[in-house]
């Protein structure tokens, strides 16, 4: 008789704590899926294009360069790195000397891209690389973890590292003041960094009643210093922009690597010989 | 109560050394390397490395995917032990869950100094970006030490020291009960991030000859493959020599033959993933790659050879084929390089697609070369880590039963 009331007690204490340990496991999941919701709820809250796919805001800042007027000054890669407190050793912008399928040598200037279907945009972990409405690809240089996934992903090596510490004044900067004033603070150590269209120029700009791609003062540095004027810049929403007008009047402007559907909204007009070909 | 551990002891003449001493004060010394280099790295940043623009991922990548890729017998161990109840495998499963990790936390060790920001090693678990795979790594590989460690600290407490405060292991013990949930989050976390390391290659859409659909599954076969072969071949020294009679020759035997197996199923895999990338694929791109990487690297010979050929061919077809009476030398002889050939896979993939990177330029198919050699500080480093990793892993073997209470 003892025992079995024994056994009955023993039965209620296990059932008891069984209770208690799934009520524990409930509020513990409970918790944990509340915060889960409440993370991915606040994603679009964020008001960050994380996906990479696409720009919807009213403008979309896009670039037309000519091949053909290219003279391989390099002005443009100064004027970035006066503008965007770039140190000498480092480059957003890119000019190089390639080849068409005639073996005409050519120089070909490569910004940042700026991919409606960015992969550095996708591949951040943190989303510190995101795309603004207006389809400029940007960096939240805070968020930035330096793990360089981007770098690795991105199609166009239009990524940089900082490497090192900045240490670089106005004064020690070789390209300021012939190119330009620094009009954008230093990065810290060890984040990856980017041509961001000069996005510095465009909002003050479109706040004071300028219109990027026409007015100098709202437009990306790269452009206005262009001696031969091969790069145009402009709203792709609007037919009017210059780099609407200078896609329209050429019939094949080209687009890098266009295979891997990157759709970037820097436009080159071939050379000449190329055109013929096509 | 206790398990006598029989421990190896070199024989000279009459007398008997034990190295073990020589051996810890050998690891201490890569220890304090490591920590040269990494103040070297925290003070100046990576500019002290050998990396690049082009090749932004190295040395220290390349041991953090093969220490993760080497942790993989724990979760399979954890699914026969918790989920299919196979009992024999309780104590090896023990060494898995030690050699998970010990992987795992290797990783993240050498990834704090790659990180650019190390302070903000954090932010992807607070900033989340539901589309990158390596946020999903991350999540998972933080949660998974997580299980890890809880099924290690049992493991921990079986130490006799812990007798004197008997409360810590009987909190041990209680996280024992929830093993099957620990074996089912700890299988979902390990497929997913496998997978996603593979992934995290396979997206690369722009780097030719890595962007295949195939590497995800290739990662997660290999990991079994690879993990579960270092599992064999390090418990003939943990049970056979040192433990005798804990883990039955009937359980090393059959590890062998599930080590083979998937070592065979992932060559099969890998064998389709070639082809379909250079054999049936007229991408001029990938052939480029091929091309120069075969002029300025032994990759030709690392991938038919060291992964094929010595890597998973023959070690697989050695393990599978391990009966009652088998040559056991002959099989971690097998073991051995099966292992080291996941590792050569992980370093192939890291390095192939940045090695040799297609070039954006129009009109011509280029393909570039870069270039990377790792500074000492690298070596340094990773020096430090796999100490860490020996280290670890040698007071654990010496000092720890690896035993059951249940069982006496």
């Amino acid at each position: 008789m003892n025992d079995l009331t024994d056994m009955k007690q023993e039965e209620a204490e296990d059932t008891e704590e069984g209770m208690s340990r799934r009520k524990f496991l409930g509020v513990a999941g409970a918790a944990v899926g509340a915060i889960t919701v409440a993370q991915i709820t606040a994603l679009p809250l964020l008001g960050k294009n994380q996906a990479g796919h696409g720009s919807h805001g009213l403008h979309k800042w896009g670039m037309v360069i000519d091949l053909n007027t290219c003279i391989g000054c390099n002005y443009c890669t100064y004027a970035c790195q006066a503008v965007n407190n770039v140190p000498d050793d480092m480059q957003y912008n890119n000019v190089t000397t390639e080849q068409t399928m005639n073996g005409d040598e050519y120089f070909l200037a490569r910004p940042c891209l700026h991919c409606e279907n960015a992969p550095c945009v996708q591949v951040c972990p943190v989303g510190a690389t995101f795309m603004r409405d207006d389809g400029i690809v940007t960096m939240d240089y805070d968020l930035c973890i330096g793990c360089r996934y981007c770098e690795v992903a991105c199609p166009y090596d239009a990524r940089v590292f900082n490497w090192k510490e900045n240490t670089m004044t106005a004064g020690s900067n070789p390209n300021v003041p012939n190119f330009g004033y620094p009009e954008v603070e230093p990065r810290p150590r060890g984040v990856v960094e980017k041509c961001t269209f000069c996005e510095h120029r465009i909002d003050s700009g479109l706040e004071r009643g300028l219109m990027p791609g026409v007015d100098e003062a709202a437009t990306p540095a790269c452009v206005v210093v262009c001696p031969t004027n091969a790069r145009v810049f402009g709203d792709l929403n609007n037919p009017d922009s210059p780099s609407s007008q200078a896609l329209a009047s050429h019939k094949t402007p080209i687009v890098l690597r266009p295979e891997l559907s990157t759709q970037p909204k820097v436009y080159y007009i071939p050379p000449a010989d190329e055109k013929e070909e096509v | 109560m206790q398990q006598e551990i029989h421990v190896p002891k070199l024989k000279l003449g009459k007398r008997k050394i034990d190295l073990f001493p020589i051996w810890i004060a050998l690891l201490f010394v890569g220890l304090v390397a490591g920590a040269m280099g990494a103040y070297q790295v925290l003070t100046h940043g990576l500019t002290v490395t050998g990396l690049s623009n082009q090749v932004p991922w190295g040395l220290w990548i390349a041991v953090d995917i093969s220490s993760i890729a080497l942790g993989g017998g724990a979760f399979v161990l954890g699914v026969i032990v918790y989920i299919l109840k196979i009992k024999r495998y309780e104590n090896i499963g023990k060494l898995a869950v030690l050699i998970g990790f010990l992987g795992y936390s290797t990783a993240g060790l050498v990834l704090l100094f790659d990180l650019g920001q190390p302070l903000r090693f954090w932010h992807p678990v607070v900033f989340w970006q539901v589309h990158s795979l390596l946020w999903e790594i991350t999540m998972c590989v933080v949660l998974y030490l997580t299980v890890l460690g809880l099924e290690l600290f049992p493991t921990v407490t079986d130490h006799a020291f812990f007798q004197r405060f008997p409360f810590i292991p009987k909190i041990a013990h209680s996280i024992h009960r929830f093993g099957p949930v620990l074996a089912v989050v700890g299988l979902t976390l390990s497929l997913l991030h496998q997978a996603s390391l593979g992934a995290t290659y396979g997206v690369l859409a722009g780097r030719g000859m890595l962007f295949s659909a195939t590497v995800p599954v290739l990662f997660v076969f290999s990991a079994v493959g690879g993990g579960l072969s270092l599992l064999f071949l390090l418990s003939a020294l943990v049970f056979r020599t040192m433990r005798p009679g804990l883990v039955s020759d009937k359980v090393m035997r059959e590890l062998a033959r599930m080590a083979g197996g998937m070592m065979l199923l992932y060559l099969y895999l890998l064998l389709w993933d070639w082809a379909i990338n250079f054999y049936y694929s007229f991408d001029a791109q990938s052939s480029l790659q091929l091309e120069l990487l075969k002029s300025v690297s032994p990759y030709l010979w690392s991938f038919w050879i060291g992964q094929v050929l010595f890597g998973a061919l023959i070690p697989g077809a050695i393990l599978l084929s391990y009966r009652k009476g088998g040559n056991l030398r002959l099989r971690l002889l097998a073991a051995a390089f099966a292992a080291a050939s996941v590792v050569i896979m992980r370093w192939n993939y890291n390095f192939a697609g940045s090695m040799a990177y297609i070039h954006y330029a129009p009109f011509v198919e280029q393909v570039k070369l870069a270039t990377y050699s790792p500074t000492w500080q690298e070596y340094a480093v990773a020096t430090g880590v796999v100490s860490y990793w020996l280290l670890g892993f040698s007071l654990a073997v010496r000092y720890l039963p690896f035993k059951s209470p249940e069982h006496h």
